[in-house]
C-alpha cells in the first residue's frame, strides 16, 4: 500500500487506498459525525486486525519520509484504543499530531525529542482544554494585555489553521457536516479560540523547535512579557479590546509604555492613554538627553517646550515620580525661565513643591528662592506668608534664598537702592524673575524720586541708582513711559527735571501695580 | 436616657433653642457628668430607634401632643445623637489611638440628618440653637479626625486618581475638614434660603452659621473662601434683618473675620474700621476674643493712624505684651537695629498669624522716630528757628549709629537719600532732597506730620 502524502493529510484518500489495495478491505468506521476523519482506530470492539492494519498503512505511508522508529512508536501509542480520551475526537487528535510531528520535522529533532515520554496528542489536548478554563476563570496578566496581544496572533498564525480549527471542530463535529461553518473559517477571532491560543502558545514552546508561527508567537510572547515586567500597580491596564471593558478606565492604574520613539509631540490627554504611544522610562531618559543637546544648539523654544511637555505626560500616565522626574521639572523650569514663559514655569514650579517635599533630591532650596521671587512678582501675600511660614531658619541661610527674602524685604520698605544692588547680584535664574518686575519697581523709584528730589538729579545718578546699565538705558526708560519733556540737557549733562515731573508717573505706577502680567498662565 | 426625654420635654414645653440643642451636647454638663454614659448604655443598636421613638412618645404624653412628624424627626435625630455618643465614649476610653473618625462620621449623619429635617419643614426656627451645636462640634470632630489621621502616618501622596494631569497639591490633609465644610455650606444655604416671615424664619442663623464657615475655611488655610460668604451676606439684601439685630456675639465675630480677610488684603483702612468696632462690642471678660482682635488691630492701626499701643493697653494681655512690647518701645525710640532684632525675634509668631509682613512696615515709622530725633537735636539757626536744611550725612550718622554690623559700615549716602526718599513719599516726612549741595530742605511748619513738630 503506498501512498504519496502523509496519512494524516489526507484522510478520505487514504481510507480510499486502504480500501482499494491490501488483501482485506478495511471499512473506515464512522464513530462521530465528523468529517474528515482518518482511516481512523476502529473502535475497541473491532478485530485488532483492521487496527493493524491502519498501523501497517500508516507506517507505509509514513515510511516515505522515512519516519524514525520512536516517532512511529509515538504515533502508535496515540492511536491505540487505550489512549483514547473521550471528548477529544479522531479528527483533533490527528490535526494535533500531525502538528506536533511537523514541527519537530520542520526543526530537525525527530530524532532529539523523547517520543517515548512525550505526552500524547490527546492528553496535550486535553491538558489545553484545562488550562483554558483555567486561563478564563484567573488570567494572571488580568484580561487586559491578552486581547491585545491575541489580536496580533490572530493575525499571525493564519499558518496553523489547525489550532484555529479545534473549537469549530467541537462545534461542527455535532452537526455530522463536512463542512466547517463559513464564519468559522472565516473570522479568527472567535472567543473561545482566542482564549485558547495563549496556552497554545505556551506549549508549543515546550515542543522546541522552530516554525514561521513559531517566531511571532515568540515575538509577541516577549512583547507581552515585557509589558509583564513593567507591570507596576496589581490594578488591570487600560485595554482597547471591547471585550473586557472595564467603567473606569481613568482609574486604572499606571499605564505601561511601548513606544519608543525619542520625540513625540504633545497632546492633552482626552481619554485614557494608549500604551502605544506612551514612551517607557529607558526611552525617556534618553529623550531627556537629546532635548538637553538640541536646546544647547539649537534654542527653538516652542519645539522644547511641546516636547518636554510631552515628556511630563509621559512621565504622569506612568507614575513614574522619581529622581529622574524632579530633573525633568527642573530643567524645563529653567528653560520657561529663561524665555520669560511664567504660565509654563508656574506649572513646574507647582509640581516640582510637591516632588521637592517628598526628598527626591533637586534643587529645592534654587527653587524656593524663585518661589518667592514670583509671589514678589504676582502680589500674591496669602501664598508668601505661607512660603515665608515654611521656611526653616538653615534654609533662611541659604544665598539664594537669603538674597529673595532680602529682596523682597527691599521692595516692601521701598529701598530701591538696595534693590538695584540684589537686582544686579541674583544667584542662579532668579535674575530672569526679577526682570518681571523690575520695570515696575523702577517705576515706581522714579516716581518717589520725582517727589522728593527737587529741583534736578543727574541721570547719571538716576542710572546708577536703579541698576541700567547705561544713560541710555535709562533715558530710554523714562521715554518710554512718557517722560521725554522732563529729559533735559544742561551743561553737558542729562538731567531730569523732578520738579516738573511731580506727580506724573504716579499714575503710571499706581497701574503697573495693579495689573501683574502672569502671561498666559493656565 | 430618662435625661434625654425630660430635657427634650422641657425644653419644648419652654420653647427654648438653647435647652434643646444642649439635649444633643457631645459634651456633659458639668451638674450631670455621667450624662453620655447613661445614655449609651440604656439601649443598643438594635433596639436604638424603638427606644427613642418610645420615650418621645411617653413623655409628650405627659406633656403637650405632639403630632407624628416631630417624634420621627426627633427619632432619627436622637437615635444619630446615639450613635455618635457610642463613637465619642469609645475615644474618651481608648488608651491608644482614639477613633475621632469614627466619631466625625457619626455626628456628620447627625448634622446631615438635622439638615434634612430642616429643609423638609419639620423643625421650626426656633430650634436653630441646635443647627449650631451640630456645626461647631462638627468642626471640632473633623480637626481632630484629620489630626488623627495625619498621626497615623498619611501619606503625602499625589492626585493619583487623575492621571492626565500632571497637578499635584495636599488634597488629603485636611481631607475631614473639607468634608466638614461641605456640610457647613449647607447649613448655611439652609438658613438664607429660607423664605418664611422674619418671626419665624431661619435667617437668624446666617450670622452664626456665616462664622462657623469663616473658622472652617481659615484653617483650611484658604481665606479667600470666605469671600463667598461675604458677598452673599453682602449689602444690598432687603430681606436680611439689620447687623445690629443679631445675637452681639455673632456679630463680634463677624466682624472679627471680615476686619482680619480685609486685614490679609491689605485694605487696612476696612480692616481698622471692622476690627475696632469688634472689639468694642466685644464683651469686657471674653480675653481671649479680644486678644485675638487686638493682634490684628495694632499692627493695622500702626500702619493707618501710626498709633502705637500704649502698654496700659497691652497690661491685661500677657502674651501680646510680650509680643509687642519690644517692637513698639524700638519704634518709639527710633532704634532700627533693635527693631529688627525685635522683629526677627518674634518672627515665628507673627509669620504664623500673618502679620509679619505689615510689621515690618513698622520699621518706617522707627526710621521716621530716628530722623526726627536728628532733626530735634539739629538745633537752632540764627532767627531762632529750627534749622530745616540738614545735611544727608548727618542723617546717615544717625543711622549708621543704629545700624549693627555690615549694613551699618556698608551704607552709602546714595542709599540714605532713598530711605528719606520714600519718608517723602509716603507722608512720613515733608521736604525735598537737594542732590546737589546733598541736603535735605524739610518743610518749616510740620516736617513730621503726626509728631506735632
Amino acid at each position: 500500500m503506498t501512498s504519496t502524502a502523509p496519512y494524516w493529510g489526507t484522510g478520505p484518500m487514504a481510507s480510499h487506498q486502504m480500501q482499494s489495495t491490501g488483501a482485506f478491505t478495511s471499512v473506515a468506521t464512522r464513530r462521530n459525525f465528523g468529517q474528515n476523519h482518518v482511516s481512523a482506530t476502529p473502535p475497541p470492539s473491532t478485530l485488532p486486525a483492521a487496527q493493524q492494519a491502519s498501523n501497517p498503512s500508516a507506517a507505509a505511508a509514513k515510511a516515505k519520509r522515512d519516519w524514525p522508529e520512536s516517532v512511529r512508536l509515538y504515533v502508535q501509542r496515540a492511536f491505540a484504543s487505550e489512549n483514547n480520551i473521550p471528548g477529544i475526537n479522531r479528527e483533533e487528535l490527528e490535526t494535533k499530531l500531525k502538528q506536533v510531528i511537523s514541527d519537530s520535522a520542520e526543526s530537525n529533532t525527530l530524532l532529539t525529542v523523547d517520543w517515548a515520554n512525550k505526552p500524547l496528542p490527546q492528553h496535550m489536548i486535553s491538558d489545553e482544554r484545562h488550562q483554558t478554563i483555567y486561563f478564563n476563570q484567573n488570567p494572571p496578566w488580568g484580561n487586559g494585555v491578552a486581547p491585545l496581544n491575541i489580536h496580533d496572533t490572530n493575525t499571525r498564525s493564519t499558518d496553523s489553521p489547525s489550532k484555529k480549527r479545534k473549537s469549530s471542530d467541537l462545534e461542527s463535529s455535532q452537526n455530522g457536516h463536512q463542512k466547517v461553518p463559513p464564519w468559522h473559517l472565516a473570522n479568527n477571532r472567535v472567543v473561545f479560540e482566542d482564549r485558547i491560543t495563549h496556552p497554545d502558545k505556551r506549549q508549543r514552546t515546550d515542543f522546541g523547535g522552530k516554525s514561521s508561527s513559531k517566531s511571532h508567537q515568540a515575538k509577541n510572547k516577549k512583547r507581552f512579557e515585557d509589558g509583564l515586567a513593567g507591570y507596576v500597580s496589581p490594578k488591570q491596564p487600560f485595554t482597547p479590546s471591547q471585550r473586557s471593558t472595564p467603567p473606569h478606565e481613568m482609574d486604572q492604574g499606571p499605564v505601561i509604555g511601548r513606544c519608543q520613539d525619542l520625540e513625540k509631540k504633545y497632546f492633552r490627554l482626552t481619554s485614557a492613554p494608549n500604551p502605544d504611544t506612551v514612551r517607557p522610562l529607558p526611552v525617556l531618559e534618553r529623550t531627556l538627553d537629546l532635548l538637553k543637546r538640541k536646546w544647547k544648539k539649537e534654542n527653538n523654544y516652542s519645539y522644547l517646550c511641546d516636547q518636554f511637555k510631552s515628556l511630563r505626560q509621559d512621565l504622569t500616565v506612568q507614575h513614574i515620580k522619581t529622581e529622574f522626574t524632579v530633573d525633568v521639572y527642573e530643567i524645563h523650569a529653567r528653560i520657561a525661565l529663561e524665555r520669560g514663559d511664567l504660565g509654563e514655569y508656574n506649572q513646574c514650579q507647582t509640581q516640582l513643591r510637591a516632588l521637592h517635599s517628598q526628598h527626591l533630591g533637586g534643587h529645592p532650596e534654587e527653587f524656593k528662592a524663585y518661589r518667592i521671587l514670583y509671589f514678589i512678582h504676582t502680589c500674591n501675600r496669602t501664598d508668601m506668608n505661607n512660603a515665608l511660614a515654611d521656611l526653616t531658619p538653615e534654609e533662611k541661610k541659604v544665598p539664594a534664598i537669603k538674597h529673595a527674602l532680602e529682596t523682597r524685604s527691599a521692595l516692601a520698605l521701598g529701598n530701591h537702592h538696595r534693590f538695584a544692588q540684589l537686582y544686579l547680584s541674583t544667584p542662579n535664574m532668579g535674575a530672569y524673575l526679577m526682570d518681571m518686575f523690575v520695570g515696575r519697581e523702577r517705576l515706581a523709584a522714579l516716581s518717589n524720586m520725582c517727589l522728593s528730589y527737587k529741583p534736578a538729579i543727574k541721570l547719571r545718578f538716576f542710572t546708577e541708582e536703579l541698576g541700567f546699565e547705561s544713560d541710555d538705558e535709562s533715558a530710554r526708560f523714562i521715554c518710554d513711559h512718557g517722560g521725554q519733556a522732563f529729559l533735559e540737557d544742561r551743561e553737558g549733562e542729562v538731567m531730569i527735571l523732578t520738579s516738573k515731573a511731580g506727580r506724573f508717573f504716579e499714575a503710571t505706577r499706581q497701574a503697573a501695580f495693579q495689573k501683574v502680567d502672569i502671561k498666559g498662565q493656565i | 436616657m430618662e435625661v434625654l426625654f425630660r430635657d427634650f420635654q422641657t425644653a419644648c414645653h419652654e420653647g427654648s433653642g438653647p435647652l434643646l440643642a444642649a439635649t444633643i451636647s457631645p459634651i456633659a454638663p458639668p451638674n450631670y457628668l455621667n450624662r453620655l454614659d447613661a445614655i449609651y448604655k440604656d439601649s443598643n443598636v438594635a433596639s436604638i430607634s424603638r427606644d427613642v421613638a418610645f420615650g418621645l412618645t411617653k413623655s409628650a404624653h405627659a406633656a403637650i401632643q405632639y403630632p407624628n412628624p416631630q417624634i420621627d424627626t426627633w427619632t432619627e435625630i436622637y437615635s444619630a445623637y446615639w450613635y455618635a455618643i457610642g463613637g465619642i465614649i469609645a475615644a474618651a476610653q481608648s488608651t491608644s489611638k482614639p477613633d475621632w473618625l469614627r466619631v466625625y462620621m457619626a455626628w456628620k449623619d447627625l448634622a446631615n440628618t438635622i439638615i434634612k429635617h430642616y429643609s423638609s419643614g419639620v423643625l421650626e426656627a426656633w430650634t436653630l440653637p441646635v443647627l449650631y451645636m451640630a456645626g461647631k462640634h462638627l468642626r471640632i470632630f473633623a480637626i481632630k479626625a484629620d489630626e488623627a489621621a495625619a498621626a497615623n502616618g498619611g501619606d503625602d501622596t499625589f492626585n493619583t486618581g487623575d492621571i492626565r494631569e500632571d497637578i499635584a497639591g495636599d488634597f488629603d490633609k485636611n481631607q475631614k475638614l473639607e468634608d466638614a465644610a461641605r456640610v457647613i455650606n449647607r447649613m448655611f444655604t439652609l438658613c438664607i434660603s429660607d423664605r418664611a416671615p422674619l418671626e419665624e424664619s431661619r435667617k437668624w442663623g446666617l450670622y452664626y452659621t456665616a462664622n462657623l464657615q469663616f473658622k472652617t475655611y481659615f484653617k483650611l488655610n484658604s481665606p479667600s473662601l470666605c469671600k463667598n460668604v461675604i458677598r452673599a451676606l453682602g449689602a444690598g439684601r432687603t430681606d436680611m434683618p439689620d447687623l445690629d439685630a443679631f445675637p452681639r456675639s455673632h456679630v463680634v465675630t463677624w466682624k472679627y473675620y471680615v476686619g482680619v480677610l480685609r486685614f490679609l488684603e491689605e485694605d487696612y483702612a476696612g480692616a481698622e474700621e471692622s476690627l475696632t468696632s469688634a472689639w468694642h462690642m466685644c464683651h469686657r471678660s471674653a480675653t481671649r476674643n479680644i486678644k485675638l482682635i487686638l493682634t490684628y488691630l495694632i499692627p493695622t492701626c500702626l500702619l493707618t493712624r501710626q498709633l502705637l499701643p500704649s502698654p496700659r493697653l497691652l497690661a491685661p494681655y500677657p502674651r501680646l505684651a510680650e509680643l509687642f512690647t519690644p517692637l513698639v518701645d524700638a519704634i518709639r525710640s527710633g532704634a532700627l537695629s533693635t527693631f529688627d532684632a525685635a522683629l526677627a525675634d518674634g518672627e515665628a509668631e507673627f509669620v504664623k498669624r500673618r502679620i509679619y509682613l505689615t510689621l515690618e512696615r513698622g520699621r518706617d515709622m522707627c526710621l521716621r522716630n530716628l530722623l526726627r530725633k536728628v532733626y530735634l537735636a539739629a538745633g537752632m539757626d540764627e532767627e531762632g528757628k529750627r534749622r530745616t536744611r540738614i545735611r544727608v550725612d548727618e542723617f546717615g550718622a544717625a543711622i549708621r549709629l543704629g545700624e549693627r554690623g555690615v549694613e551699618g559700615e556698608n551704607l552709602e549716602n546714595d542709599e540714605v537719600e532713598c530711605m528719606v526718599a520714600n519718608m517723602i513719599y509716603k507722608n512720613l516726612i515733608k521736604g525735598y532732597i537737594s542732590r546737589a549741595h546733598g541736603m535735605v530742605v524739610l518743610s518749616k511748619n510740620g516736617a513730621f506730620p503726626g509728631t506735632g513738630i
